[in-house]
C-alpha cells in the first residue's frame, strides 16, 4: 500500500534521495542478510551434539580483522561520498526563486505570499517554478515537513532555516499534507497544513483574488 | 584470615542491616538489579499505554495525557532502567567478581549511588501524583519553559540527582579497575566485560556534566529568569540541544557499550570456544567510546544547521559503525567451529541480541545520510531505529545477561521452559513491533503524535499487538525469575562451566567473594578440553 512505502516524488531532489535511499538500502542489506545467514548457519551447522562437544581451539585470524575493518569502512566511505552530492545540490539555492515564508505557531502553520497574501495551513505551489520557504517560528519549535519532497526543516524562533523545491508539473491539482514533525505540545498532532500543486496561472490567479478578499476584509 | 572474614557471613542479619546498611557491591547490584526491574514494569506500562492510543487513529487518551506517557515511558526506560541496571547492576556485581577483588574500591560510595538512583526514581514516581513531565525525553526549550506545572522540574530534579549517581558509580568503577584487579591481571587479561564497563564509565564521566548544564540553565530559564535559551533576549535554543545530545548521545553508547561487554561473555561460554579476537573486541569498545563523542549533531541536521555543517558529522557517525561491525563479525566468528548450546542465555545472545540489533545498526547508518535524515528525521523510522537499538540491542542483553548470571547469583535456575517461553515473546514481540515503525517512517508518520492520519492504522495496529506481546514476555520472564530465586533446583558454582573468575567461588559468592585472591596468567577466554567437560557434567548436581 502506498502508507508502507516512500510517498510520491514530486521533485527532481526527491527522486535523488530515493536513489541515494535505494543505494543504501541495497548495501545494508546485502550485509544484514549476510550476517543472518551466518548467524543461523553457525547456529545449525555448529549446535552442541553428542559428537561435537568441544569447539576449535581458534583465538582470531588477523587477516580476517583487517579484512572486516576495512571493507565497510570503504562501504560506509562511499556512502558518504555519494550523499555529500546531495546536501550540496539541496544547499545551494536558486536564482529568484518564489519566496513563501513559513511561519510555526502553536499550533498552525501560517504561510505568506510574495504579495502579502497571509493564509493559515493552506500552501499553495506553483509548478515548474523555483520556490524557497524561509522557516521560521513565532513561539516554541516546529518542524516544517513535506514528505513528497523528502525534505524538512525545523521552525526555530528568532532563527530563519531554508530549502527550496521546484514541483514537476505533473502533479499539478494534487493536494498533500504539511505536518508539524517536532514535538511542539498537546496540538502537534493535529498541527497540519494543506498542500496544494498548482500551475504556474492559476497559482497567479489565485494570489490575486485572495489579495482582493484579503485586502476588501481587512479594510472593512 | 579466611575464617575472620567468614565469621559475619555466618550470623543472621536483620532486614536493615542485610540490605539497607550494606556496602557488599553484590549486594548493591542486586539492589539495583530488583529496582530497575520494577521501574522497566513501570516504564512499559507507559509504552503500553502509548501503543493503546494509537490503536485508533483519533486516539484514546487526551494529547496532554498522551504526552505525559511517552515522556515518562523514555525517561523511566533510559535513566531508570537500562543505565542503572547494566552499569549499576550487572556492573557493580560482577566487575569486583571478574577482576579478583573482594569489593569496589569505594564500597560507602557505592551504597550512595544506589540510594541516590533510587533518590530520583521516587522523584519520577512523585511527578506522577503531581503532574508529568510532558516534553518528551529531550525536553527541548523553549517548549520545556513554557510548559507549566511540577512536571518537568521534577524531571529535572530526578535527571541531576541520576546524574549525580551515574558519576560517582562512574569514577568508582574507573578506580576498582584501573587499581584492584587481582594478581597477574593486566588489561590484556581483563574479562571483555570489564572492559566494556571501563569504557561506559569514562563515557559517564566525561558526559554526564554536559547533560547537568544542559538541564540547570533549562531550570534556570523556568524559573529564575534567565534568557540562555530565549532567542528573544538574544539566547539561544540550539545551545540546548547541543548540550543534551553531548551526553546523550554518549548515552546510547553508555546503553549498549555494556551489553557488547555481555554478549562477549555469553558467547564464547556456549559455543565451546575462545571468543574469536580478543583484542578487537576489547579496541573496539574504546574506539567506540571515544568516537561517540564526536557525533551528536546528527541530530541536528535539521535544526537550524547549514545543511553541509552536517557533512562531519554523518563522517564521524558512519566512522562509528566499523567497530560495531568488527564486533559483529568477531562475535559471528565466535560460534563458527563452536558447539554451540541453545540454553536460554544463548538464545537471548545470539538469535535475538544479534539477530535484532543489526537492524537497529543498519537503521542507523540510513539516518547518518545528511539527506536521508533530511527525510526521515523526527519521523517513525527514527522510533522503530532507537528501539532496534535499545531494545533489541540493550534490553535483549539484559534478558541473556539476566538468564546468565542468575544462578550465579541465586545458586539457583529458572524454569528452562519459560525461559524459552520468554525468549520466544520477547524475539516475535521486537520484530512485530518495531519492524512496522520503518514503513510507517518511510510513509512519512511524524512521531510522537497522539493522534494520526487514518491512513496509517494498520501497521500502528500491528505493532500494538506486537507491543502486547512484549507485555506478555516480560511477565513470563519476570515471573519466573522471582519465582525460582528461592524455589528452583540448587546448582554448583560453575553450570555453565563458564572461565571468568565468578564462575571459581561458589553461587552465591560468599561476602568477601574469594577465600583466596586468585592469580591470573592468561585471558579468561581458553579453549575447552573434552576431559574438562567431561567432569564437569560428571560433577553437576
Ligand atoms: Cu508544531
Ligand atoms: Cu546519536
Amino acid at each position: 500500500m502506498g502508507n508502507s512505502w516512500l510517498p510520491v516524488q514530486l521533485t527532481q531532489m526527491a527522486h535523488n534521495v530515493d536513489g541515494l535511499f535505494y543505494f543504501v538500502l541495497a548495501v545494508v542489506t546485502f550485509f544484514f542478510v549476510l550476517v543472518e545467514v551466518l548467524l543461523i548457519t553457525f547456529l545449525v551447522r555448529y549446535r552442541r551434539t553428542k559428537r561435537n562437544q568441544v569447539g576449535a581451539n581458534v583465538h582470531g585470524n588477523n587477516k580476517l580483522e583487517f579484512v572486516w575493518t576495512l571493507v565497510p569502512a570503504l562501504i560506509l566511505v562511499i556512502m558518504g561520498v555519494a550523499s555529500v552530492h546531495d546536501v550540496y545540490a539541496a544547499q545551494t539555492q536558486p536564482a529568484k526563486p518564489v519566496v513563501i515564508q513559513v511561519i510555526g505557531h502553536e499550533w498552525y502553520w501560517e504561510f505568506k505570499y510574495p504579495n502579502g497574501v497571509d493564509t493559515h495551513n493552506d500552501l499553495r505551489i506553483p509548478a515548474g517554478e523555483d520556490v524557497r520557504f524561509d522557516i521560521t517560528s513565532q513561539d516554541v519549535i516546529h518542524g516544517f515537513y513535506l514528505a513528497p519532497m523528502r525534505m524538512q526543516q525545523d521552525a526555530l524562533p528568532g532563527r530563519e532555516t531554508q530549502f527550496w523545491v521546484d514541483v514537476e508539473p505533473k502533479y499539478v491539482g494534487q493536494t498533500f499534507l504539511v505536518p508539524c514533525d517536532q514535538f511542539c505540545g498537546p496540538g502537534h498532532p493535529t498541527m497540519v497544513g494543506h498542500m496544494t500543486i498548482m500551475s504556474e496561472s492559476d497559482f497567479n490567479q489565485w494570489l490575486a483574488t485572495e489579495k482582493q478578499q484579503q485586502s476588501k476584509s481587512s479594510g472593512s | 584470615m579466611a575464617a575472620v572474614l567468614e565469621a559475619p557471613y555466618a550470623e543472621r542479619r536483620s532486614f536493615v542491616r542485610e540490605w539497607v546498611l550494606t556496602v557488599d557491591h553484590k549486594k548493591i547490584g542486586i539492589m539495583y538489579g530488583v529496582t530497575a526491574l520494577f521501574f522497566f514494569l513501570l516504564g512499559g506500562l507507559f509504552a503500553l499505554l502509548v501503543r493503546t492510543d494509537l490503536l485508533v487513529p483519533a486516539g484514546v487518551f487526551p494529547a496532554q495525557d498522551y504526552n505525559e506517557f511517552f515522556t515518562m515511558h523514555a525517561t523511566v526506560m533510559i535513566f531508570a532502567v537500562i543505565i542503572p541496571l547494566l552499569t549499576g547492576g550487572f556492573g557493580n556485581y560482577l566487575v569486583p567478581l571478574q577482576i579478583g577483588a573482594r569489593d569496589m574500591a569505594f564500597p560507602r560510595m557505592n551504597a550512595l549511588s544506589y540510594w541516590l538512583y533510587l533518590a530520583s526514581g521516587i522523584v519520577f514516581l512523585l511527578s506522577m501524583v503531581s503532574g508529568m513531565p510532558d516534553a518528551g525525553w529531550t525536553s527541548y526549550p523553549p517548549y520545556s519553559v513554557t510548559s507549566t506545572g511540577p512536571g518537568i522540574d521534577l524531571w529535572i530534579t530526578g535527571l541531576h540527582i541520576a546524574g549525580l549517581s551515574s558519576i560517582l558509580g562512574a569514577i568508582n568503577f574507573i578506580v576498582t579497575i584501573q587499581r584492584m584487579r587481582a594478581p597477574g591481571m593486566t588489561l590484556n587479561r581483563m574479562p571483555l566485560f570489564v572492559w566494556s564497563m571501563l569504557v561506559t564509565a569514562y563515557m559517564q564521566l566525561f558526559g554526564t556534566p554536559a547533560l547537568a548544564g544542559a538541564i540547570t540553565t533549562l531550570l534556570a530559564d523556568r524559573h529564575f529568569g534567565t534568557v540562555f535559551f530565549n532567542s528573544a533576549a538574544g539566547g539561544d535554543p540550539m545551545l540546548y540541544q547541543h548540550l543534551f545530545w553531548f551526553y546523550s548521545h554518549p548515552a546510547v553508547y553508555i546503553m549498549i557499550v555494556p551489553a557488547f561487554g555481555i554478549i562477549s561473555e555469553v558467547l564464547p561460554v556456549f559455543s565451546r570456544k575462545p571468543i574469536f579476537g580478543y583484542h578487537a573486541i576489547a579496541y573496539s569498545s574504546v574506539a567506540i567510546g571515544f568516537l561517540g563523542f564526536f557525533v551528536w549533531a546528527h541530530h541536528m541536521f535539521v535544526a537550524g544547521m547549514q545543511m553541509s555543517e552536517g557533512i562531519p558529522f554523518m563522517i564521524s557517525s558512519m566512522i562509528i559503525a566499523v567497530p560495531t561491525s568488527v564486533k559483529i563479525f568477531n562475535w559471528l566468528a565466535t560460534m563458527w567451529r563452536g558447539a554451540v548450546e541453545y540454553t536460554v542465555p544463548m538464545m537471548f545472545a545470539s538469535l535475538g541480541f544479534i539477530g535484532s540489533f543489526i537492524i537497529g545498526g543498519f537503521s542507523g547508518v540510513i539516518v547518518a545520510a545528511v539527506p536521508l535524515d533530511m527525510q526521515l528525521h523526527d519521523t517513525y523510522f527514527v522510533v522503530a531505529h532507537i528501539h532496534y537499538v535499545l531494545f533489541g540491542g540493550s534490553v535483549m542483553t539484559i534478558m541473556a545477561g539476566l538468564h546468565f548470571w542468575y544462578p550465579k547469583v541465586t545458586g539457583r535456575m529458572y524454569s528452562k521452559k519459560l525461559g524459552y517461553l520468554g525468549f520466544w515473546l520477547y524475539f516475535i514481540g521486537t520484530q512485530v513491533t518495531f519492524f512496522p515503525m520503518h514503513l510507517l517512517g518511510l510513509a512519512g508518520m511524524p512521531r510522537r503524535i497522539a493522534s494520526y492520519d487514518p491512513a496509517f492504522q494498520f501497521w500502528n495496529d500491528v505493532c500494538t499487538v506486537g507491543a502486547y506481546i512484549l507485555g506478555l514476555g516480560t511477565l513470563v520472564i519476570i515471573y519466573n525469575l522471582l519465582y525460582h530465586a528461592k524455589r528452583g533446583p540448587k546448582v554448583g558454582p560453575n553450570p555453565w562451566v563458564a572461565r571468568t573468575l565468578e564462575w571459581q567461588t561458589s553461587s552465591p559468592p560468599p561476602e568477601h567473594n574469594f577465600d583466596e585472591i586468585p592469580v591470573v596468567t592468561a585471558n579468561p577466554y581458553q579453549p575447552y578440553t573434552a576431559e574438562e567437560l567431561a567432569q564437569a557434567a560428571q560433577s553437576a548436581p
